[in-house]
């Protein structure tokens, strides 16, 4: 498909303020969520750890698009320009994740136990990891993650922005001076924040591959996410034209891809503990294995793995929106099962105890996160209006 | 038109810098990549193949002395039981990668840069690989008995192992070495034709028409040929993922420090491109003066080779630091003193190498200077290279020589075989590419054609996208003090 | 009688050829023959032209599902064999593992598969192609050997329904082709 002219998309047709109701929406699930949540758990061990669930949940889809805006930018694709403008609303809500993170530094005591001071006094292996694992350091870390999160977010967010309005192509170059560096500070901070907030609620062991493993959950979770976004846009009739299913095809080939990579870094960890074989590491494992723990975990890999592997690997199937949607709830449903997984187990020692209060959480948190979505997404267009690779994107079609 | 000579400074933000520089039609690219092959040897030839060939002699030697005495020539030892054996092996391997990902990783990201190397940079794969089989295959003690990896029928009644690493790397290694030659061959058949079609004597016209099979361009050939491609692109990705995946689980599976660690898979498969691409660079480098061929191989493409580089060790830094993290984090004695005594014990000097190697001398391809400068990039790869050679031998080494038991600890010192191997592979390794750059295209032609812009069947006839217009914005939300 | 159905047109001629001077000629000039209604006839370029396959009127490929079938018997393949193996013709107990488990055997599975994949992937786009076929009647027309360099050319086969030798000359040429010319089913073109 050729033109001989510029290109023109209407930012009236495109404009956010089709997501507008999704800070309407958002708001109510926030509220309601977090006053069952309350009412249900408040202040117990429950409330803090299904929160925590659905925390990094929702972080994981926020830093997994701020990962695709840096990869975009680094790599200099032109694909997907036409669909970046809806990844980046989801990155600019990291800030929020500053809020989300109250109840947990709350519910630090109940959650992490090397900030007992009597626990640590018992453990000398506790002690001996004291210079990192103490609340103070823990919070200035926290701190840290997020103005490090927030600090990329704006830059890329208003950006990106400021070009719809000048077309200044400056813009682009600055931002593909600044993506290497945050790309480096991206994977040492999600890192350390997952280590932080996830591996250290059992202090005493260790992987080193625990960052990868979570980049590689996030990065299924924003493929999957992008999908729904866009449908909900066509469903709002926005972005019908602009993003195409051409588009979708290659969202789909690396949600296919990155599914691959998940299981990949997942077996990887699992199978190195197993064959090691060494109690220190093997506990992990051992905790995720009793009673229906152990159902969660088999199900996990054919649910999260196996039958998305099968179903994305038709041509047509990647082509085919419905399929597309139905396949990426899955998936997101898949991951929250994975992290469920990954936490629960410490609180809920012989068995999957899903309950309503996992259920609140996820409104609450979820709620505030689209909230936060759909208030960034209608103070602007939907698609990067000015773009200078936004005629090659509007153009691209697979082979 | 301008002749463009420079295609890497000002990087366009919209269109996209021109690949092939020098205003190239099908025809010059065909008289450029096929001339080589078909002129007399120049004397350049042979100051490279001389040595190799003396280097693989070496190679003949030491691999016959060992045969002949024993391990025991070289110096391995209790506790060090793996040492420049398996680091080679490890070496060769990774080296192989970077052609698989040339090949099929960079085809599945549309990356059209990767025509121009990838033809050599596959065939770099299938002699590293080949350098690489050499060593598990000698290190068995009774070599004559390797076929015994393989799972035949036999009167004892035995099986492989299938559960040990070592034979995971046999399946492994075997299969990387087909596919990846199977992939490279599928990718000559055209060029082949090519050389067959511009055949001077019967015997060249005979030698590359039979392994042209008769290609004859037909479109409906390209199409089973191109979804083979794409299909064997799909399949090499996960394939050079899972095979220096395997490589590394021969250490991680294990319970030693500095072995064990669950990042493995990733962090090696990360260096293995690494340390390939390190040596298509250095391997292209020259290439592209040799054979004239710079307008084919442009700044920008080293540029892009420099970039990966950068990437791939900046994911082997992060794993140095999350190793080195969780070292201290685990509170394991043995783990914590398996890093001090990485950086501080008897072999400080192996690991100060890797590090200054591997992390610090990429740093400078931060600068497009130094990305698009001939000899930096020769030097640096090669420093990346020597880097990542020491980078398996602090590994195996450091961990064997000292871990639970200081009763046990020990020292490895290499022989003149150990050291006589190591070069001889080289000498292998050259000769084979040496051989290649002789006889047959060094660059994939065919696929260096299909970027063209005059490739493009929709180039004459309608006016091509102008992707230099800036997109248009309705008039009536036109932004405030823009015109 | 011959076992194997014919490769080439039986009679004197193979077909015609028309040779054309850009990948954006050849790709219009294929839509007119494919809107004529023939067949029996192929394009023939030094690299694929995109979208030749449409303007050709030809389905994708069916190369992908030989290679899932191979993959899938070399998984299945690989782990009952390497079960067989060690769980049951010779069982080995290793390092106080169950018998019979599967993760230790899932690196050569993987390997199995991909190498299956990959070899059957091959071989059956060399049956697709009917290739090797090292001897063709349009490697003895006049300047066919640019194919492989920078030529683009049509051929329509002799036995196609639709082919009549002035008719489909004048087709040809009037979709752009620089030369046309009738080629001999054995050496040598006619014209």
């Amino acid at each position: 498909m050729s033109q001989g002219h510029a290109v023109t998309v209407d930012p009236v047709q495109h404009s956010g303020r089709a997501f507008g109701r999704l800070t309407g929406i958002g708001a109510v699930l926030g509220v309601v969520g977090l006053g069952a949540a309350l009412a249900l758990s408040g202040g117990t061990k429950q409330f803090y750890f299904s929160w925590l669930v659905a925390y990094l949940y929702f972080l994981s889809i926020a830093l997994g698009a701020l990962f695709f805006v840096l990869m975009l930018t680094v790599t200099r694709a032109g694909w997907g320009i036409a669909l970046r403008r809806v990844v980046e609303n989801v990155m600019a809500t990291l800030p929020v994740f500053a809020l989300l993170f109250v109840p947990i530094w709350l519910g630090r005591h109940e959650m992490y136990e090397w900030m007992n001071p009597e626990e640590v006094a018992k453990n000398p292996i506790l002690q001996g990891k004291a210079p990192f694992l103490n609340e103070g350091f823990w919070f200035i870390r926290a701190i840290f993650y997020f103005t490090v999160w927030s600090a990329l977010a704006a830059f890329f967010s208003t950006q990106s922005q400021k070009q719809d309005e000048t077309g200044d192509p400056a813009i682009s170059a600055r931002m593909r001076g600044v993506a290497p560096v945050g790309t480096l500070l991206f994977a040492l901070t999600s890192t350390f924040a997952i280590i932080d907030w996830m591996m250290s609620l059992e202090p005493e062991w260790y992987s080193t591959m625990i960052g990868v493993y979570f980049f590689s959950g996030a990065v299924v979770a924003i493929l999957a996410v992008t999908i729904l976004l866009v449908h909900f846009a066509y469903a709002q009739g926005a972005l019908r034209g602009v993003v195409t299913t051409e588009h979708l095809q290659d969202v789909a080939k690396l949600l296919f891809g990155f599914t691959i990579f998940w299981a990949y870094i997942a077996f990887s960890q699992y199978f190195l503990i197993w064959y090691g074989n060494m109690p220190e590491e093997t506990i992990y494992y051992m905790k995720r294995q009793v009673g229906s723990w152990d159902s969660v975990g088999m199900f996990l890999a054919f649910g999260h793995f196996l039958f998305p592997f099968f179903f994305l690997m038709p041509r047509a199937v990647k082509r085919n929106s419905t399929l597309l949607v139905l396949i990426a709830a899955w998936q997101l449903a898949m991951h929250f099962l994975d992290l469920h997984w990954c936490v629960m187990p410490i609180l809920h020692h012989d068995g999957v105890r899903f309950g309503l209060t996992d259920v609140a959480a996820f409104c609450a948190v979820g709620g505030i996160f689209l909230a936060a979505l759909g208030w960034v997404s209608s103070r602007r267009a939907l698609v990067p209006l000015r773009d200078p690779r936004l005629p090659e994107s509007l153009s691209f079609e697979n082979v | 038109m301008m002749e463009v000579t420079d295609n890497v400074s000002n990087e366009p933000v919209a269109g996209r810098a021109p690949l092939i520089l020098g205003g190239h039609d099908f025809h010059s690219i065909t008289t450029a990549v096929a001339t080589p092959a078909e002129s007399a040897t120049p004397l350049a030839w042979w100051f490279f193949f001389i040595p190799s060939l003396g280097m693989l002699g070496l190679l003949g030697v030491a691999v016959g002395w060992l045969v002949w005495e024993g391990i025991g020539v070289w110096g391995l030892n209790q506790p060090v039981g793996w040492a420049f054996d398996i680091t080679n092996f490890v070496f060769w391997i990774g080296i192989g990668h970077a052609g698989t990902l040339i090949s099929a990783v960079l085809f599945l990201f549309r990356q059209k840069w990767r025509t121009s190397i990838n033809r050599a940079a596959e065939a770099m794969t299938i002699f590293a690989v080949m350098c690489a089989l050499l060593f598990p295959g000698i290190h068995i003690g009774r070599p004559w008995l390797a076929y015994w990896m393989a799972p035949l029928p036999n009167q004892m009644g035995t099986w492989p192992g299938f559960r040990s690493p070592l034979l995971w790397d046999f399946f492994a290694v075997s299969t990387y070495g087909t596919v990846s030659a199977l992939f490279w061959y599928i990718g000559l058949i055209p060029d082949l034709a090519t050389m067959r079609d511009r055949a001077k004597t019967q015997a060249r016209r005979y030698a590359y028409g039979f392994f042209a099979l008769g290609w004859r361009g037909s479109a409906r050939n390209w199409q089973h040929y191109e979804m083979a491609y794409l299909i064997l692109a799909g399949l090499a990705t996960p394939l050079v993922l899972s095979v220096h995946s395997i490589v590394s689980m021969d250490f991680a599976v294990a319970q030693l420090p500095g072995w064990h660690t669950t990042i493995f898979p990733p962090y090696f498969v990360a260096g293995a491109i690494f340390s390939g691409f390190a040596m298509v660079t250095t391997l292209m480098v020259i290439t592209r003066t040799a054979l004239r061929l710079e307008k084919i191989l442009t700044p920008f493409h080293f540029d892009r080779m420099a970039r990966i580089m950068l990437t791939t060790g900046s994911i082997v830094g992060y794993a140095y630091s999350m190793e080195f993290f969780i070292a201290w984090f685990s509170q394991n004695p043995y783990e914590q003193f398996a890093f001090i005594n990485r950086a501080f014990g008897p072999y400080w000097w192996a690991y100060w190498t890797m590090i200054s190697c591997n992390v610090l001398s990429p740093q400078v391809f931060w600068f497009r200077k130094a990305r698009t400068s001939m000899p930096i990039l020769f030097i640096v790869s090669i420093f990346i290279n020597i880097g990542m050679w020491f980078e398996r031998f602090v590994i195996i080494v450091t961990s064997l020589h000292r871990d639970f038991l200081p009763s046990s600890w020990g020292m490895f010192y290499p022989t003149m075989w150990d050291v006589m191997l190591l070069i001889g592979s080289f000498g292998l390794f050259f000769t084979m590419f040496c051989l290649f750059v002789r006889f047959l295209p060094v660059i994939a032609a065919a696929e260096v054609k299909s970027v063209l812009p005059a490739a493009n069947p929709h180039a004459n006839g309608h006016a091509a996208l102008d992707l230099d217009a800036p997109t248009m914005v309705s008039p009536h939300l036109a932004p405030k003090g823009v015109h | 009688m011959a076992l194997v159905p014919p490769l080439f047109p039986e009679g004197e001629y193979f077909g015609l050829l028309a040779e054309y001077d850009s990948a954006g000629s050849l790709f219009h000039a294929c839509e007119k023959v494919r809107d004529a209604g023939y067949r029996k006839w192929d394009a023939h370029s030094p690299f694929p032209v995109h979208g030749i396959e449409k303007a050709m009127g030809l389905g994708r490929s069916r190369l992908p599902y030989v290679t899932l079938l191979f993959g899938l018997t070399g998984v299945i393949g690989g782990m009952s064999l390497q079960i067989w193996a060690n769980a049951i013709a010779y069982p080995m107990a290793i390092s106080g593992k169950p018998l019979f488990n599967w993760q230790p055997y899932v690196p050569i599975t993987f390997e199995c598969g991909i190498l299956l994949a990959a070899l059957s992937t091959v071989v059956g786009m060399f049956a697709f192609n009917k290739l090797p076929m090292l001897f063709h009647p349009l490697f003895g027309a006049a300047g066919f050997e640019k194919v492989t360099d920078d030529g683009f050319f049509i051929s329509v086969e002799a036995w196609d329904p639709k082919f009549d030798a002035a008719a489909t000359e004048r087709l040809l040429a009037s979709t752009g082709a620089t030369h046309v010319q009738l080629v001999k089913r054995r050496e040598g073109a006619a014209s």
